[in-house]
C-alpha cells in the first residue's frame, strides 16, 4: 500500500512542485521562515533529534546527534550537502533535485540555520549537468524571494548556498574526499580523526548530510515530530526512497516507510511489479554496490537499518538491485569489482593493488573462462587481505561482491575451474546473462 | 608534554605524549615496518604497512576510570580492526601487539600487494642494496607471490621529473614521501599527483620541471627505486661503494656529506646525519656540485713559467723557486712587499698554515680572504663576537624562539638554512623575515617586513628604538660601551619619522619588537644583502641582540651567511689584513685585497700568492696587477684565469683528497676526512705552504741570517717548543721553525693550542663525539626506518663559544658613522648571490645547466617607465662605469632596485660597482 502523503518525493502528490510558485503555494519555505522567526537553532536540532531522522546516505547515523558533535563556539561552520550520488544502483538524489529541488534547498537552509552556519555547499556529481542548472535556478529563486542572502526576512540571519559540481569520482562521495575535492585538491579521503564536525572543510567544523536527509527536514518542521514518527519503525522513523533496479518489471524510485518487507518492494504492483518474465530471484543487493549480497531467502526481510544489518548486509543508500537466475555470480562480482578498481583513488595499498588484482583474476575467470585451481583460494586471500586494512570504505566495499559471490555461489567458481581444466575454456556465462547486468552498472564503466 | 605509559609486545615504556605508535615501538626496541611514514614528516597512513593491533583500557562509562579485572589490572579492550601505527598517537595504558597473527597476515598482505605492481628488477635497480622494499620484503613479506606475472602492469619509464631526477613509474609504490617532502619540508610544492588508482602517478607541476634546490633528497627518502638521480643512475651498485665522511665547503652551512667512492672514484654524494647542522638533508648543490673533484681539467702537476709558458715541473723545483723568489723579495723590500690571498673555502689547517707562513716566516700581514672587488662588504666580526652561545642547537628550537632574518636569501646563499628555519617555524618559532624584496622564505614567515630599498639602517634603528621603548636597556648585561651614544642616536628622531623613512609602519615595528622582546631565544640571520648595506647595519643587529638581553647566550646570537664554506674559519684563523688568529687586532693596518692591486701597481707589493681564489676572472684591476707583479704564485684545483698569469702554479688537493676541519656559520668546527689519495701530484694546501716554509726556514737556519722572525703569539707560548728546537738569535724556533707537520692533525693540534677559542678542538676531540651514547642515533634510525644509510661516524663537531661569552671581547654599541652619499642616480644596484653561480667548482656537474645567463632584474614599474621589455638590453651606469645586460622584469620586485646576480661568469659587475651598494641609472639600449 502506497503512502497517502509523500515526505520526500512530493512530486507524486503535487506534480508541479518543482515550480517555485507551486512550492510556495504548498507552504514551501514557510518552515524555514517559521524557524527563523520563532525558533532557536537548538530548537531545530532538538526537533530533528526527536524526529529520529537518520542519515540516508548509507550509514544511517542520527542526524540531530551528528549536528550535536560540532564543537561549541568555533566558527565559521559549514554545511555540505552530499549530492555526489555515486553508489551504483542509487538514483533517488537525482530525482529529488530534478523534481523537488526547492524542498532540498529549504532543507539545506533550515539545517544551516540549525548548525549556525552561514555558508552551505551542495556538492553535486559532475554528471548531473542538467540537474545542477535546476538547482542553481531554484537557489536563485530563493535569493530573489529573500530566503537566502543577507539578513533573511529581516531576522539578521545570513546564508549563502553554492553548487559545486565534481569531476566524476566515486570516492568524492566519501565525506572527506568530497571536502578535498571542494577545496580544489585531488579527491582522496583524509585521515580521521579529526572528524569533519571538528575540522572539516577548510579546517573548520563541518556537517555533511545527504540530499534525501536534508529534504526530510522541512517536513519535520512543517508537520511536527509526531506526524513524522508515525511513519516507519521505532528505530528507523520516516520513509526511505528506494532505488529499485535489476530484473524487476518496474524499476524506479519508490518512497516507502521503513520496515516494509523486501518482497513487497519487489512484488507489489505499486512498486517493482514482480520479476521480469517471472524468473526466480537469485541475488538481492539491498544497499548499493558496497552491500553484501542477499538471496531469495531474505525476501521477507523488513527494509530498515536494523533488520538488514542483522541479515549480514546493510541498507546503505537504499539502492536495491534484484537479479534473477540468468546472472553468473563470478561475472557479477567481476563487473562490480571492475567498478571499484576503476574508482579506487590509489591512496592506500590494499585498495589500489587489491582491486586491481581481483579484477585481473576475475576477468580471466569470468570473461575468458581461464582458471587455475588455486584461483579460488587466491581470491579468498586477496579480499581477506583487503578487508579491514584499507584507508577508507572504498576498499572495504570492493570486498563485498567477491566475498558474497564466493560465499553464496562457490559452485559457480568451481565450475569455471573445472571447465577450464577440462579444456572447455570459454565465456562461462549463461546465454541469457547478457541481459543480466543492470544498466546502471554497465554504464558506469 | 607529560609521558604516557604504553606496553608494546610486552615491553612497557614511558614515551612523550603525542608520540605515534611506530615511534613509540622504536623506543621500546620494537621495529614496525613502514613505507609512507617518515619520521620527519606528518604521518598519512597510506601504505598500510604499519598495521598493528592496538588496545586501550576499558573505561567505566560513569566514572571514566579504567575497569579492573580480578587481579586488579585494567581490562584492555582491543580495537576490532588493525590500526596504522603511524597515525595513532599513544595514550595512557595503551597495549600494542606487533607480532599477532593478524598483524603478520596484514603485513604479508601489504607487501604482497605492493609487489604485484612492482617490476622486481632489483638486479638493475640503483636502489638495490639499500631498498626498504627489498629489506622489508625479506623480513616481513611472503616468500612467494600468488600473482600471475603476466598480469603485471607496464608503464613508460623512466620519466624525467626534471633533469636531475628520474621517475620509474613501475617501481613507484605511491607513498607520496617525495611530494610531502617538497610540500612540508622544502616548501617547493612542485611535485603532485595525476590520475588515480593504479594509474596514480607522481608528476612535476613546475616549469622548469622539479624546480627545487632540494630535489635530491627525494631519492634518499624514496623507499623504492622509483626516484633516481641522473647523476648516479647505473653508475655503481651501492654495495661497491665506500662511504667517506666529508664536510661540504660550498656554503657556510657545513652539511655533513658522505662521498661514496668506488676504487677512488666519486660515484655519488649522500648526506650524513647531523642534527646540529643538516639533519638528514643536503641541497642539490652539495649533492651534485662535487663532480669537480674528478674533472679532467684538475691540475695534477706543478708548473713553472719558462719562456713565457707554463710548463710542468717537479715539486722540488717549484717549491724551491717559490722559496727563492719570496726570500729575494723579502730581502730586497721587506715582508710587506709580499701579499697573500686565500679562499674562505679552504680548511682551517690550510688557512692557519698560510697566515703562519706570512706572519712568522715572511713577516707580512698582507693577508686577505677576498679578492678586492668593489662589491665585497667589510669582513664580518659580529658573527664571532655575538654568535650563538655554547650548547646552541637549532634542532631543538621552536616555540619561544624568535628568528629575525634580515637582508638574506638563504635559498641562494645557504640553502639548507631554509629547511632549518622552516623546521623551527613548524615547531612554533616566530620567524620575522625582513628584506627589501620578496624571497622564498617569505612563505614560511610569521611576519614579513618589507623596508624600502636602502633603508636597512633606518629600519633597524626603528626596530631597536621600539625594542628599547618596550624593554628599556636593563637587559643589557654583557660588557659594552657606547650605550649613551646609541641612545642619543635612537632618540634623535621619533619612531614615526623612522617608520616613514624605512617604509615599515610604527605599528609593525612595535609588533616585531614585542616579538623579539618576548622571545626566550633570539637568533638573527643576516645575508649578503644586509652586509652590503654597510657595517653600521650589522653593528645595529648586535645592539638589537644585546638590548634584547640575549647576547652571549646559548641558542641566541647572530649568524652571518658569509660567502665561503669556511669564511668563519678564515676569519678565526686571521686570514685578513687587520687581525691575527683569534681576532687579535693588529696595531698597524696592512694591505688587504681592496688596496692590493694598487699597491702592486705602485710597487709597494711585489710578490702575490693566491690560494684558491680567482681575482683575475672578474676583476680587471687584479688582472693588470698580476700581470705587472714581480712574482705570482697560485695554488688551485684548476688552471684559473689567475693561474694563467702566475709564475708558479701549484696543484692543490680537493676536499675529497685531504683531511681538514671547517668552521660553519654558527661556529661549529667539523672534521672532513680524506676520501682518496690526491689525484696526480696534487697536495693539500697546508702541505704546499709547509713545503715553501720549510725551504725558507732551512735556508735561513743554514745561513744564520736573516733571522727567522720572532712573531710568536703574544701569550708568550712561542712556537711549538714541545717538538724541540734550536735557538736562532734570541727566539725559540723549532728545528724546522715549527714546520714539521706530518698530518693535518698536527696543524689542528697547533690551532687548538695557539688560536684563541679553538682550545680543545683537536682531531681526537672531534672524533670523540662519535662515541655511542653521545652520538649514534642515526644507526638506529636506519634499522627502524630502513633505506638510505645516513650513518655519521665522524661526530657532530664542536661548537665554539662566542667571543663575548668567553669574555674575550666587549661590545661597542656606539653607532658607526654613516657616510653620506651624494649620488642621486635612481636605482640601487644589488648584487644577488645565487647558489648556481659561476663558481668553477660547478664544473662537471649537471648543475651547470642551471646557471643562468647574466641579467638585470627590474621591477615592472621601473621597466615600464622606460619601456623596457623582458630580454631588452639595458645599460647600467654608475660613477665608476657602465654595464650592459639583458633585462628581466620581476613583478614583485620593489621599485628603485636593479638586481644583478653576483659571481656569475661574464657579468662584469666590477666595472660598474663603486662599493657593496652602487647607485646606477638605467638606459635601454636601442639596437
Amino acid at each position: 500500500m502506497g503512502l497517502s502523503e509523500h515526505i520526500v518525493m512530493r512530486e507524486l502528490d503535487i506534480p508541479a512542485i518543482n515550480d517555485f510558485s507551486v512550492y510556495r503555494q504548498h507552504d514551501g519555505w514557510e518552515a524555514f521562515a517559521d524557524a527563523l522567526r520563532t525558533k532557536t537553532p537548538a530548537d531545530v536540532v532538538n526537533m530533528v533529534k526527536e524526529a529520529g531522522l537518520r542519515g540516508r546516505g548509507g550509514a544511517g547515523f542520527p542526524t540531530g546527534v551528528k549536528w550535536g558533535f560540532l564543537p561549541k563556539g568555533v566558527y565559521p561552520r559549514y554545511l555540505l550537502c552530499n549530492c555526489d550520488e555515486s553508489e551504483p544502483g542509487t538514483f533517488n538524489n537525482h530525482q529529488i533535485i530534478d523534481r523537488n529541488p526547492h524542498q532540498l534547498i529549504e532543507g539545506v537552509a533550515i539545517s544551516a540555520f540549525a548548525i549556525e552556519s552561514h555558508t552551505a555547499f551542495i556538492y553535486m556529481r559532475g554528471e548531473f549537468a542538467a540537474a545542477a542548472i535546476t538547482v542553481e535556478r531554484a537557489i536563485a529563486q530563493a535569493y530573489q524571494a529573500g530566503f537566502l542572502g543577507k539578513n533573511i526576512l529581516g531576522t539578521g540571519y545570513d546564508l549563502d548556498i553554492y553548487v559545486h559540481r565534481g569531476a566524476g569520482a566515486y570516492i568524492c562521495g566519501e565525506e572527506t574526499a568530497l571536502m578535498e575535492s571542494l577545496e580544489g585538491k585531488i579527491g582522496q579521503p583524509r585521515l580521521k580523526p579529526p572528524f569533519p564536525a571538528v575540522a572539516g572543510l577548510y579546517g573548520k567544523p563541518t556537517i555533511i548530510n545527504n540530499v534525501e536527509t536534508l529534504t526530510n527536514v522541512p517536513r519535520i518542521l512543517a508537520r511536527g515530530v509526531a506526524w513524522y514518527r508515525s511513519h516507519g519503525t521505532e528505530k528507523s522513523p520516516g520513509t526511505k526512497c528506494f532505488s529499485l533496479s535489476g530484473h524487476v518489471n518496474r524499476p524506479g524510485n519508490y518512497e516507502i516507510p521503513f520496515g516494509v518487507p523486501l518482497r513487497e518492494l519487489i512484488e507489489s504492483p505499486e512498486y517493482g511489479g514482480g520479476m521480469r518474465g517471472g524468473r526466480p530471484v537469485k541475488i538481492i543487493i539491498p544497499g548499493g554496490a558496497s552491500a553484501p549480497w542477499l538471496t531469495r531467502e531474505h525476501l521477507d526481510l523488513p527494509l530498515d537499518y536494523e533488520s538488514v544489518a542483522a541479515a549480514g548486509s546493510m541498507l546503505g543508500s537504499g539502492a536495491v538491485i534484484v537479479l534473477n537466475d540468468t546472472v553468473s555470480a563470478p561475472h557479477l562480482a567481476y563487473k562490480m569489482d571492475e567498478f571499484f578498481k576503476h574508482e579506487s583513488c590509489g591512496k592506500c595499498t590494499p585498495c589500489r593493488e587489491g582491486t586491481h588484482w581481483l579484477v585481473r583474476v576475475l576477468h580471466r575467470m569470468a570473461e575468458e573462462g581461464h582458471a587455475h585451481p588455486e584461483d579460488i583460494p587466491t581470491l579468498h586471500g586477496i579480499y581477506t587481505q583487503m578487508a579491514g586494512n584499507c584507508f577508507c570504505l572504498l576498499g572495504e566495499s570492493a570486498v563485498m561482491p567477491i566475498k558474497s559471490a564466493l560465499r553464496l555461489f562457490p559452485q559457480e567458481f568451481e565450475a569455471i575451474v573445472r571447465q577450464s581444466q577440462n579444456g572447455h575454456a570459454g565465456k562461462p556465462r549463461p546465454a541469457a546473462a547478457q541481459h543480466a547486468i543492470p544498466l546502471g552498472l554497465a554504464s558506469r564503466r | 608534554m607529560p609521558d604516557v605509559t604504553v606496553t608494546i609486545d610486552g615491553v612497557t615504556i614511558q614515551v612523550p605524549s603525542g608520540t605515534n605508535v611506530v615511534d613509540a615501538a622504536r623506543m621500546a626496541g620494537v621495529a614496525v615496518p613502514v613505507f609512507c611514514y617518515h619520521p620527519r614528516m606528518q604521518p598519512v597512513g597510506m601504505c598500510r604497512m604499519c598495521l598493528v593491533q592496538i588496545g586501550t583500557p576499558r573505561l567505566d562509562p560513569a566514572t571514566r576510570q579504567p575497569v579492573l579485572d580480578d587481579a586488579g589490572r585494567p581490562v584492555i579492550q582491543m580495537m576490532p580492526k588493525l590500526q596504522t601505527g603511524c597515525t595513532t598517537p599513544v595514550s595512557e595504558g595503551m597495549v600494542v601487539n606487533t607480532v599477532a597473527d593478524e598483524v603478520k597476515f596484514a603485513q604479508r598482505g601489504v607487501l604482497e600487494f605492493l609487489l604485484t605492481s612492482h617490476p622486481l628488477d632489483c638486479p638493475v635497480c640503483d636502489k638495490g642494496g639499500e631498498c626498504p622494499l627489498q629489506n622489508l620484503t625479506m623480513q616481513w613479506g611472503p616468500g612467494m607471490s600468488r600473482f600471475d606475472y603476466n598480469d603485471k602492469v607496464h608503464f613508460e619509464k623512466p620519466v624525467p621529473l626534471g633533469d636531475l631526477i628520474y621517475l620509474d613509474r613501475e617501481r613507484c609504490i605511491l607513498c607520496s614521501r617525495c611530494v610531502r617532502f617538497q610540500d612540508e619540508l622544502a616548501d617547493d610544492p612542485v611535485l603532485g599527483f595525476d590520475n588515480r588508482g593504479r594509474n596514480w602517478m607522481i608528476i612535476s607541476k613546475s616549469d622548469p620541471p622539479f624546480d627545487s634546490k632540494f630535489s635530491g633528497n627525494t631519492t634518499d627518502i624514496c623507499p623504492v627505486g622509483a626516484l633516481t638521480s641522473s647523476d648516479f643512475r647505473f653508475r655503481a651498485r651501492v654495495w661497491e661503494l665506500d662511504s667517506r665522511p666529508v664536510v661540504c665547503t660550498l656554503c657556510p652551512v657545513g652539511c655533513n656529506l658522505s662521498l661514496d667512492m668506488r676504487y677512488n672514484q666519486l660515484m655519488r654524494v649522500m648526506p650524513r646525519e647531523n642534527g646540529a647542522v643538516n639533519d638528514i638533508w643536503i641541497c642539490d648543490k652539495g649533492r651534485y656540485g662535487h663532480r669537480f673533484v674528478d674533472h679532467e681539467s684538475r691540475l695534477t702537476t706543478p708548473m713553472l713559467r719558462r719562456d713565457g709558458q707554463l710548463v710542468p715541473a717537479s715539486w722540488d723545483e717549484a717549491l724551491a723557486l717559490v722559496a727563492e723568489k719570496l726570500a729575494a723579495v723579502r730581502q730586497a723590500h721587506g715582508g710587506s712587499a709580499i701579499a697573500g690571498l686565500a679562499a674562505p673555502r679552504l680548511s682551517n689547517e690550510d688557512l692557519y698554515a698560510f697566515q703562519k707562513l706570512f706572519r712568522e716566516v715572511l713577516e707580512s700581514n698582507n693577508l686577505d680572504q677576498r679578492i678586492g672587488a668593489p662589491g665585497e662588504p667589510a669582513l664580518d666580526d659580529l658573527g664571532a663576537l655575538l654568535g650563538p652561545g655554547t650548547g646552541s642547537d637549532l634542532a631543538q628550537l621552536g616555540a619561544g624562539t624568535t628568528v629575525l632574518v634580515l637582508g638574506a636569501d638563504p635559498e641562494e646563499e645557504a640553502p639548507l638554512y631554509v629547511l632549518r628555519l622552516r623546521a623551527m617555524a613548524r615547531r612554533g618559532a616566530r620567524l620575522l623575515v625582513a628584506n627589501l624584496r620578496p624571497t622564498k622564505l617569505d612563505r614560511s614567515a610569521s611576519t614579513r617586513l618589507r623596508y624600502r630599498a636602502g633603508a636597512e639602517l633606518a629600519f633597524l634603528r626603528g626596530l631597536l628604538r621600539a625594542l628599547s621603548d618596550e624593554v628599556g636597556t636593563d637587559r643589557l648585561t654583557v660588557k659594552s660601551s657606547g650605550l649613551d651614544q646609541l641612545r642619543r642616536a635612537l632618540f634623535a628622531t621619533s619612531l614615526d619619522d623612522t617608520a616613514a623613512a624605512c617604509g615599515v609602519s610604527a605599528a609593525d615595528l612595535k609588533a616585531a619588537a614585542a616579538t623579539i622582546a618576548s622571545a626566550e631565544h633570539l637568533l638573527i640571520f643576516y645575508g649578503a644583502e644586509a652586509r652590503s648595506a654597510g657595517p653600521a647595519v650589522v653593528e645595529t643587529l648586535g645592539a638589537l641582540l644585546a638590548l634584547a638581553g640575549k647576547a652571549g647566550q646559548s641558542n641566541s646570537g647572530l649568524i652571518a651567511l658569509l660567502p665561503g664554506g669556511n669564511s668563519r674559519g678564515a676569519l678565526d684563523m686571521g686570514v685578513r689584513p687587520d687581525a691575527r688568529p683569534g681576532y687579535a687586532p693588529l696595531a698597524q693596518p696592512t694591505i688587504g685585497a681592496r688596496d692590493l692591486w694598487n699597491a702592486v701597481q705602485g710597487g709597494r707589493v711585489r710578490a702575490v700568492w693566491v690560494a684558491g681564489l680567482d681575482p683575475a676572472a672578474s676583476l680587471p684591476a687584479a688582472r693588470a696587477a698580476l700581470d705587472a707583479a714581480e712574482f705570482v704564485v697560485v695554488q688551485d684545483l684548476f688552471l684559473t684565469e689567475t693561474a694563467r698569469l702566475a709564475d708558479v702554479v701549484l696543484p692543490a688537493a680537493s676536499v675529497a683528497e685531504r683531511d681538514g676541519t671547517y668552521t660553519n656559520a654558527e661556529r661549529r668546527v667539523q672534521r672532513s676526512r680524506q676520501a682518496r689519495p690526491p689525484i696526480g701530484e696534487s697536495r693539500p694546501d697546508w702541505q704546499i705552504v709547509q713545503g715553501v716554509a720549510q725551504r725558507l726556514v732551512q735556508a735561513w737556519v743554514a745561513t744564520g741570517a736573516p733571522a727567522v722572525p720572532a712573531k710568536g703569539p703574544k701569550d708568550g707560548k712561542g712556537a711549538r717548543g714541545a717538538r724541540g728546537g734550536v735557538e736562532v738569535g734570541a727566539v725559540a724556533v723549532a728545528e724546522n721553525g715549527g714546520w714539521d707537520y706530518l698530518t693535518a692533525a698536527d696543524v689542528a693540534a697547533e690551532i687548538a693550542e695557539r688560536v684563541p677559542g679553538y682550545a680543545g678542538v683537536t682531531y681526537p676531540a672531534l672524533a670523540a663525539t662519535g662515541k655511542p651514547g653521545s652520538w649514534g642515533r642515526q644507526v638506529n634510525e636506519a634499522i627502524y626506518y630502513d633505506g638510505t644509510n645516513y650513518e655519521n661516524t665522524e661526530g657532530v663537531g664542536i661548537k665554539l663559544p662566542s667571543l663575548i661569552e668567553s669574555g674575550r671581547a666587549s661590545l661597542n654599541l656606539a653607532p658607526l658613522p654613516v657616510p653620506a652619499t651624494a649620488d642621486d642616480r635612481p636605482l640601487l644596484l644589488i648584487a644577488q648571490p645565487l647558489a648556481y653561480d659561476g663558481d668553477p667548482l660547478l664544473r662537471g656537474s649537471r648543475l651547470e645547466a642551471h646557471v643562468p645567463e647574466p641579467y638585470v632584474a627590474l621591477s615592472r614599474a621601473d621597466a615600464e617607465r622606460q619601456n623596457i621589455r623582458p630580454g631588452d638590453i639595458v645599460r647600467l651606469a654608475s660613477s665608476a662605469g657602465e654595464l650592459a645586460l639583458p633585462a628581466r622584469v620581476v613583478d614583485d620586485l620593489p621599485q628603485g632596485v636593479a638586481l644583478v646576480p653576483a659571481n656569475l661568469a661574464g657579468v662584469g659587475l666590477a666595472t660598474v660597482q663603486t662599493g657593496p651598494r652602487t647607485r646606477v641609472s638605467l638606459v635601454k639600449v636601442v639596437v
